[in-house]
């Protein structure tokens, strides 16, 4: 090579890369595919990143999740209910759990668990999973109406060990306003142990402090995340 | 040609030299590219990861390279120089050697003015001689490549070999022998005794004259009269005069507590976080930058203070630079870096909020670990940096989910006179902090009752104080005149596998943040604490 061609080598070379770095700016992060999609609250599908949004379809299990909030309606995470379930009579007659007439107003109903025992703000007398569900669905969330309490199995599909410290074991970037404490499912007339025990029957409950599952008495005030399967958004 | 070639040990120490310019440059670069945006339109060519720490480690051995090279001349290295012109050197090319030689010494000069602890200036002009030193690298390896190409590759790499009497085999071997040494010594010792000693003075847990320490910002018990204070230099901060601010130490224990009171030039009180402002469409969320995770305008002002038993360069070796210095982890959204541990061990990170925080009377306590996996959900990866306790403790920000665009607030004052003080002046600490209850979740009939223009804060304090792990940090600030001055205590121990106890010898680095999300000031050397004998008052 002769000198000027070495020398146009030297410089083109490297001026050329300093001016590719300069052009090329490298691009922001990407979401990732992830098994669980943000529901806006009519049913529709948002990006990952993006929000607010009041469900989450988990592809996995082709469930729609209810997403706690903090703005004081009937969603707010910090609202706590006792488990209580209202029965037709018809329905009373296929359970295999015994029913507890409570209403005493001689109608042919049979409720099972306790009412009202749960804190939140808004029913006029306090809180338990009927009114919960019985609102949701009213409220039609995410465009659904079969809102209901999920069963031990369907909850612990979102137990997520790899919480951060200190955190519920659950994907809070998901399922924001968790909180560290027992929440409803669906499955009841379970018996009782050591401290409950003269109650006899509660309710199954998963812990999202360790992902356990425990039986509480229904008149516990446990938190709840509401369920639904065959929904539009997610199947 | 192939018969007069250079000495090995001027290969040696030519190579030396050469790779060490260079990695310093590039390391260099890189560090720049934190405060000078016109360096980091150039990042993708610059490496990435605990750079901090290798551009001292190349520092050293320019330094003794250097040193070995002027000893060698003044001893007899003359006599060789003489005689081995061989390439016809026109007069340019010792020119450039020698225009090399003070840009060298003014990047060694400023390099070490800025590692004892820096001043105004010596910033800039370390910077400046690292162009100098990069203008000089392609004059000087660029010429000789053009004129002698390959050629010139290989008389700097291969060196004469012709047959050499025992004794110079002998010679040589030690002398290489005793630099290699020399690097190590002198390197672990720049690394192991470079620390700024700040005692920590003992006071009695209970004294009858004294009263009990009161965490407020207000170093007036008599108890700190006893602390001697030490100043350090910091830099490289967003917004501070010239990005730098002086922070002033002092540091006490009583056997259970330690307190640590700070005082920093900031020429102003930054309480405006994040403050939602109320346009024709709708709230928007003041910015200007955050949204990639690097507010520098509307931020409240922060401290920050990292704990570690480890006193490596570059906060304890968790400071990794670059966009994306783990392969298989998120990039960050400003290519600055961020902080994680690469050895598994634990620092603790106290983080003190102008507002967040300060009205809890707490600072965050926050830790670095091992890098976070990712998570799909989160648009911001932290890597290591992560919070101590349950979710955003006590505060959350005021509106449903942030964009940049316009947002829903989660609440909103009953009555629009609730915000009239910030309208103006702009209002003390207490009004940049909502308590939960003052306000009512948002509905749009009360929204129509702002105007356009209206200004309101974001940070809402859902509970007073933050519970479990978090909440192990007490502090509290204040404003005076250009100056913050911060209360911190914790316990020397407090059992969780979270903290890192403090004792002898842990290590501290500061760093303050003018209303400033990430864009801190610096220091280099790490501040050790040295406990001052119980009995010595
Ligand atoms: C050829 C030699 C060197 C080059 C090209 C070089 C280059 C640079 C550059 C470009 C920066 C960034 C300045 C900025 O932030 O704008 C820097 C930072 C620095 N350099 Fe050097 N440097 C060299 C040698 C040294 C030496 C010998 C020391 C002595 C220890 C040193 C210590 C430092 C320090 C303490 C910083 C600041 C680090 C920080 O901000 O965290 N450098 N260097």
């Amino acid at each position: 090579m002769k000198i000027w061609q070495r020398a146009f080598m030297l410089t083109v070379v490297p001026a050329a890369t300093a001016l590719a770095a300069l052009l090329h700016q490298p691009d922001f992060p990407q979401p990732t595919p992830h098994h669980f999609t943000k529901i806006d609250y009519n049913g529709n599908p948002l990006p990952h990143w993006s929000g607010p949004w009041a469900c989450v379809c988990d592809q996995r299990t082709g469930l729609l999740w209810e997403v706690k909030t903090d703005s004081e309606t009937i969603h707010d995470g910090l609202w706590t209910y006792s488990w209580y379930q209202e029965n037709d009579g018809e329905f009373v007659a296929a359970s295999s759990n015994p029913g507890t007439p409570t209403n005493g107003l001689g109608r042919d109903t049979f409720n099972i668990g306790t009412p009202n025992n749960g804190d939140c703000y808004f029913e006029d007398e306090r809180c338990d999973t009927a009114d919960l569900i019985r609102r949701t669905r009213k409220e039609q969330l995410c465009g659904e109406q079969n809102w209901r309490l999920p069963t031990t199995g369907e909850l612990h599909s979102l137990v997520f060990t790899d919480a951060k410290a200190g955190q519920p074991k659950i994907d809070t970037a998901y399922f924001p306003k968790t909180k560290r404490g027992d929440y409803w499912t669906s499955e009841q007339g379970e018996s009782l142990q050591k401290v409950y025990k003269h109650l006899r029957r509660g309710a199954l409950a998963v812990s999202f402090v360790d992902g356990q599952s425990i039986t509480i008495p229904h008149r516990n005030a446990a938190f709840v995340r509401l369920v639904t399967e065959n929904s539009k958004s997610c199947h | 040609m192939t018969t007069n070639r250079k000495s090995l040990r001027w290969i040696l120490l030519h190579s030396g030299a050469g790779l060490a310019v260079i990695c310093s440059l590039l390391t260099g670069l890189r560090i720049a590219s934190l405060a000078r945006p016109q360096v980091a339109r150039f990042e993708e060519l610059l490496p990435q990861g605990q750079v901090i720490e290798l551009h001292f480690a190349s520092a050293v051995a320019i330094t003794l390279i250097v040193l070995i090279y002027i000893a060698y001349r003044l001893i007899g290295g003359r006599r060789a120089a003489g005689h081995a012109q061989v390439l016809q050197w026109p007069g340019w090319h010792r020119a450039i050697i020698r225009a090399g030689y003070p840009l060298l010494l003014l990047s060694l000069v400023s390099g070490w003015l800025l590692f004892a602890g820096g001043a105004r200036g010596v910033r800039d002009l370390h910077y400046l001689a690292a162009f100098g030193v990069l203008v000089y690298l392609a004059l000087h390896a660029g010429l000789y490549l053009a004129r002698w190409g390959r050629q010139s590759l290989l008389r700097i790499a291969l060196p004469y070999w012709g047959p050499r009497s025992l004794r110079r085999w002998m010679v040589g071997s030690t002398l290489l022998v005793f630099s290699v040494l020399l690097f190590t010594g002198v390197w672990s010792a720049t690394r192991e005794q470079s620390h700024l000693p700040l005692t920590v003075t003992h006071i009695p847990l209970l004294h009858p004259e004294h009263p009990p320490m009161a965490i407020d910002g207000r170093t007036d018990e008599p108890q700190w009269q006893g602390a001697a204070p030490i100043t350090v230099y910091t830099d490289g901060g967003a917004n501070f005069d010239e990005g730098e601010t002086e922070v002033t130490l002092r540091a006490l224990s009583n056997g259970e507590e330690f307190y640590l009171a700070v005082r920093w030039r900031d020429d102003t009180e930054s309480l405006a976080h994040l403050p939602l402002m109320k346009t024709e469409r709708g709230w928007q969320v003041q910015q200007q930058g955050f949204h990639n995770f690097d507010e520098t305008r509307h931020y409240e002002d922060k401290f920050a203070v990292l704990l570690s038993s480890s006193c490596t360069f570059g906060a304890a070796g968790t400071t990794h630079l670059g966009r994306k210095p783990l392969k298989d982890r998120p990039a960050n959204w400003h290519g600055k870096g961020y902080h994680y541990s690469s050895n598994g061990q634990l620092h603790d990170l106290w983080h003190w909020k102008a507002v967040r925080t300060n009205d809890m009377f707490l600072a965050d306590d926050n830790f670095i670990g091992p890098p976070d996996q990712a998570r799909p959900g989160e648009r911001r990866y932290t890597a290591g940096y992560q919070q101590d306790g349950k979710e955003s403790g006590a505060y959350v920000m005021n509106w449903q989910w942030y964009k940049p665009g316009v947002i829903l607030p989660k609440r909103l004052p009953p009555d629009p006179k609730q915000l009239a003080a910030l309208q103006s002046a702009g209002g003390d600490a207490s009004e940049w902090v909502i308590p939960w209850f003052d306000y009512k979740p948002y509905s749009p009939k009360q929204d129509a009752n702002y105007p356009e223009g209206t200004v309101m804060p974001s940070v809402i304090y859902n509970s007073n104080r933050f519970e479990g792990d978090r909440a192990d940090v007490r502090a509290r600030g204040y404003w005076q005149d250009g100056y913050w001055h911060l209360e911190l205590a914790r316990k020397l121990v407090t059992g969780s596998p979270l903290d890192v106890p403090i004792n002898d010898g842990t290590c501290l680095w500061v760093s303050a943040f003018d209303r400033a999300q990430v864009a801190h000031t610096r220091h280099t050397r790490a501040i050790r604490l040295n406990f001052a004998p119980e009995n010595s008052r």
